[in-house]
């Protein structure tokens, strides 16, 4: 990737934004990383879950006996030996936390108890566990528990939980309706469509997905009796947060008795930030047990456990002129939340995706209402590029709609219709103002890269082959850097949203980084240690990171919402600054000159005009750990940490362009070519981004040609293997054609905007719009994702949806 | 068992994944689904790569075994593949990285001595193997770099 603008990144010893090799790749190629499966305690006893084969149905009763008989069982648990245990909270409530503050104190109301006691609500809701001395006698121990159920109706559709006489999952939540929440001026955008010389309407579905990291979710509890202290392993995207939600609003135990690791964790795109209930499980049956409890998870297991992603049904109206000014979109959505409120799902399915619906545009009104219901499917949560890549499909298909509809170039249409650069910072009147942007020259960029002016002449010669080329664009804004916590409050977030670093300098010289956050595949030792070493001018080889691990590092959120670098890096960026003017002070006194004569660079200081009266880096380290003759404004030592929270957000952007070619005999996609710019601002390193950027665009292709959670009549999820649900696999992609634009975030010293998922956000949008162009000479206007080839040929043979 | 001999009773019913991982603490090797589609478990049986969680260890018995592990010595220098993946960076959260390792080593191994595998032939070789964070682009890019190593290193053209 090279950059088309851009200013140069920050001073230093320049190496950040260099393509450094990740430091973490050797030890992962060698396969010496240790997830949690690979934890290995003494005494370790095997815990399994029974999950309910059924949808919904009442508990008649549960009987144990059988299962306790069986050879190397411990210990069988229901939800009645956990009656002192609080559900497991919702903490992102839409609308903001006074209006839920209280009357529950741990979020929403319908929230996940650990087990289940008397009703059931999805298959595979937690309704047992067994303890044994081995995983395969634990879950031999499973088909020994003799449930007894009442079978409720069921309901899998957000829409038709909310009809009348529809099934009710929790009577705290009359009507299924966990939330109805709106943002953006609806007496506007209502005039402004009515008064429209043009409106386009469509109904879409975003289907639900499964976001499936390839490893599997694990836990390991382990309670020490003579400490009182917990030890929790967990696959987890904020070990600090779930440490939180854990000791203050799931067991009760203090703060300071809990402590959470995160290993190597194999992948999470969301899905491991959540509070899930094997993790409150293994503590409190290791301490019942008095041995470490553990549990990994199997594919089927997290496919009807761990949170699943999008899940909208949507009516969407875009108003505009006939040459081609967008005036107002509007937007009414169901969003499924499946049978409980997850960590933060209601959020995701409001706040993240309605106020970014109007993305790249200038559009006077917009409008959007949510509403979020109760079904019995497995808990919504965040799926890479989560929410925003909802709203950038819905808006991106309404554009391509209006194009066809007024007879104009897609492209055209969106030229016109970007927040101009001079805009900035720009409230797009749905709740968030834009920090920077400029999206004109992005825009130009990829269309000049992906050589859209020869797509009609590469359409004809396709044909020639029996294929039918189509091109789709689009663009997105997506929001990332969460969050300023005040901010975050509003949008109705329980928590600070800030990041924290700390950095030492040891007595030789080496220096340790140690933050909040923790990585699940981000190279977040290589990254850290080049924003160290860069602010401190030194070599990023002499700087260690530490991370994951409650106790050594200080408060963080963690990893999600492509933040770490835009949140946690600027927290280092901010200490290693705090240890370098204590050095500057310090090295007045050392060298013997007045403050505003020593120079800093290289890591070490010297008098200005006069090298030889100097001290480096390691002699700097040395002398403050000696601590001799500082005077008393200055304490020895190096140690600073600093907690960052951001002014507000920060909004990374792109246009991408999507290729495909259809198979007119078998209603086959194949993505041909696919260009993609995006702008994070300015980067870190660039090879690790590009890593990023390649997985993410897979990811999003996924959902649009081959993903679906597909839920039958009785609730039962019949893609739960991945036999039955289909993730890309290499031969599925091309190489991608990328590039970006680097325009600087105002709201953190690095002037790093989110990277890691944004490129997740537009490419379902991007290939719909590329196989409805080529299927629009025969009237086809929309197709609903996955585009299955059946799906794709039944359209080919003029069949409707 | 990399080139050592291991003795034990087996269970009939024992996959070798089972083996490898609880019985010999060979932890490299991965475990990412139930039903044989992610190519996390990939092992070498008598040089052939093989899904270690679709091999029951009775069956292996008296085969040759190799696994991550057998690739280097801990800590030790990489294989050209695994060198040329860390180039690329073609590992991210590293969970599908040690079976990528085992099902792409015949086709590295080999490159020296036939054409070098075209884009298409390294994709088909991979489609046993799940990944859900690089999607494939930096280890696509790595076999290329491995192959063109070994290559060179024989004097072929590249
Ligand atoms: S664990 Fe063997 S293929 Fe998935
Ligand atoms: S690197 Fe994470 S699954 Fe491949």
């Amino acid at each position: 990737m090279t950059a088309v603008t851009g200013e140069a990144p920050a001073t230093g010893s320049g190496v950040l934004g260099q393509p450094l090799d990740s430091r973490e790749d050797p030890q992962l190629l060698r396969g010496e990383a240790t997830y949690v499966a690979d934890i290995d305690l003494p005494r370790t006893a095997h815990m399994a879950i029974l999950g309910s084969p059924v949808a919904h149905a009442k508990i008649l009763s549960i009987e144990t006996k059988a299962a306790e008989q069986l050879p190397g069982v411990l210990k069988v648990a229901t939800a009645a030996d956990f009656t002192d245990v609080m559900p497991l909270p919702c903490i992102w409530i839409p609308g903001g936390v006074e209006s839920h503050f209280p009357p529950h104190p741990y979020g929403l109301p319908g929230a996940r108890p650990v087990l289940t006691g008397d009703t059931v609500r999805h298959v595979g809701d937690p309704i047992a566990v067994v303890v044994a001395e081995t995983p395969r006698q634990a879950t031999a121990a499973l088909a020994a528990i003799a449930v007894e159920y009442e079978p409720l109706p069921v309901v899998t559709r957000a829409d038709e939980a909310l009809a009348e006489g529809a099934p009710q999952l929790h009577e705290a939540v009359p009507g299924n309706l966990n939330a109805y929440w709106t943002c953006g001026d609806k007496d506007r955008t209502d005039a402004a469509i009515a008064e429209a010389e043009v409106t386009v309407e469509l109904d879409l579905v975003n289907q639900r997905t499964i976001n499936s990291p390839i490893e599997p979710r694990g836990a390991v509890g382990d309670y020490d009796a003579a400490t009182g202290e917990y030890t929790l392993y967990a696959s987890t995207q904020g070990p600090h947060n779930h440490r939180f939600l854990l000791s203050a609003l799931v067991l009760g135990i203090p703060f300071n008795k809990l402590r959470v690791i995160a290993p190597t964790v194999g992948g999470s795109f969301g899905t491991k930030g959540y509070l899930y209930p094997d993790m409150a499980l293994v503590l409190l049956l290791s301490k019942a047990l008095g041995r470490p409890v553990k549990w990994v998870d199997t594919r089927t297991g997290l496919m009807n456990s761990t949170v699943q992603g999008r899940d909208h049904r949507q009516h969407v109206t875009l108003a505009g002129t006939r040459d081609g000014r967008i005036t107002a979109v509007r937007c009414t959505s169901y969003a499924n939340l499946g049978a409980y409120p997850s960590t933060i799902g209601p959020g995701v399915a409001t706040a993240l995706m309605g106020r970014s619906i109007s993305g790249m545009y200038d559009i006077g009104a917009a409008f959007c209402e949510v509403y979020a219901a109760f079904t019995n499917t497995v808990s919504l949560g965040a799926q890479r590029g989560s929410g925003r890549a909802e709203a950038a499909f819905l808006m991106e298909r309404l554009v391509d709609r209006y194009a066809s509809e007024i007879g104009m170039d897609p492209a055209a249409v969106r030229r016109k219709n970007l927040v101009p650069k001079e805009k900035f910072p720009y409230d797009n009147g749905l709740g968030w103002t834009y920090d920077s942007g400029n999206y004109q020259l992005n825009f130009d960029r990829a269309i000049e890269l992906s050589g859209y002016a020869d797509m009609p002449a590469r359409k004809a010669e396709a044909r020639t082959r029996g294929k039918r080329l189509g091109v789709g664009l689009a663009t997105y804004v997506a929001i990332c850097g969460v969050g300023p916590s005040t901010r975050m409050s509003q949008e109705g977030m329980l928590g600070g949203t800030w990041e924290s670093a700390n950095i030492r300098v040891h007595p030789t010289g080496e220096v340790t980084v140690i933050v909040g956050s923790a990585s699940t595949g981000q190279s977040h030792g290589t990254v850290f240690a080049q924003v160290a070493a860069d602010e401190l001018g030194i070599d990023p080889a002499t700087v260690q990171v530490l991370e994951g691990d409650t106790q050594k590092a200080p408060y963080g959120q963690g990893t999600y919402g492509s933040r770490s670098y835009s949140m946690a890096a600027p927290a280092v960026a901010l200490t290693a600054r705090k240890i370098k003017s204590k050095l500057i002070r310090a090295g007045a006194v050392f060298l013997g000159i007045p403050e505003d004569k020593v120079v800093y660079e290289g890591g070490g200081v010297h008098e200005e005009g006069n090298e030889k009266n100097a001290k480096t880096f390691a002699e700097l380290a040395m002398s403050m750990w000696y601590g001799w003759g500082l005077p008393a404004e200055i304490e020895p030592a190096l140690d600073e940490t600093t907690h960052f929270d951001p002014p507000d957000f920060n909004y990374p952007f792109g246009t991408h362009v999507a290729v495909v070619e259809i198979d007119e005999l078998t209603g086959e996609t194949e993505v041909v070519s696919y260009t993609a710019v995006d702008d994070a601002g300015h980067i870190g390193n660039p090879k690790i981004v590009l890593g990023q950027i390649e997985g993410s665009i897979t990811h999003g292709l996924g959902q649009a040609l081959m993903e679906a959670a597909v839920y039958d009549e009785q609730g039962l999820l019949v893609s739960s293997d991945l036999t039955t649900y289909a993730l890309p696999r290499a031969a599925d992609v091309p190489f991608f054609t990328l590039d970006k634009t680097v325009t600087p975030s105002p709201h953190n010293p690095l002037g790093a905007k989110g990277a890691g998922e944004i490129a997740t956000v537009p490419p379902a949008a991007a290939v719909v719009n590329a196989v409805v162009d080529a299927l629009s000479d025969l009237g086809v206007q929309h197709i609903d994702m996955p585009l299955t080839p059946e799906k794709v040929w039944r359209r080919l043979r003029g069949e409707a949806q | 068992m990399n080139g050592r001999p291991e003795q034990f009773a087996a269970q009939p019913n024992e996959l070798l994944v089972e083996r490898l991982r609880d019985g010999l603490g060979l932890t490299g090797t991965k475990v990412g689904c139930d039903t044989g589609q992610c190519g996390t478990c990939v092992v070498r049986l008598d040089g052939r790569s093989v899904k270690s969680c679709l091999v029951l260890t009775a069956s292996a018995a008296g085969g040759e075994v190799a696994t991550i592990e057998g690739e280097t010595t801990r800590g030790g220098e990489l294989s050209g593949l695994q060198e040329a993946l860390r180039q690329e960076h073609g590992t991210q959260c590293g969970f599908c990285t040690p079976g990528m390792v085992m099902a792409l080593g015949e086709l590295v191994e080999n490159a020296a001595d036939r054409e070098a595998p075209t884009e298409p032939e390294i994709r088909e070789w991979l489609t046993g193997n799940l990944c859900r964070c690089t999607g494939y682009h930096s280890v696509v890019r790595g076999v290329q770099r491995a192959c063109a190593t070994a290559r060179s290193a024989a004097g072929q053209e590249v």
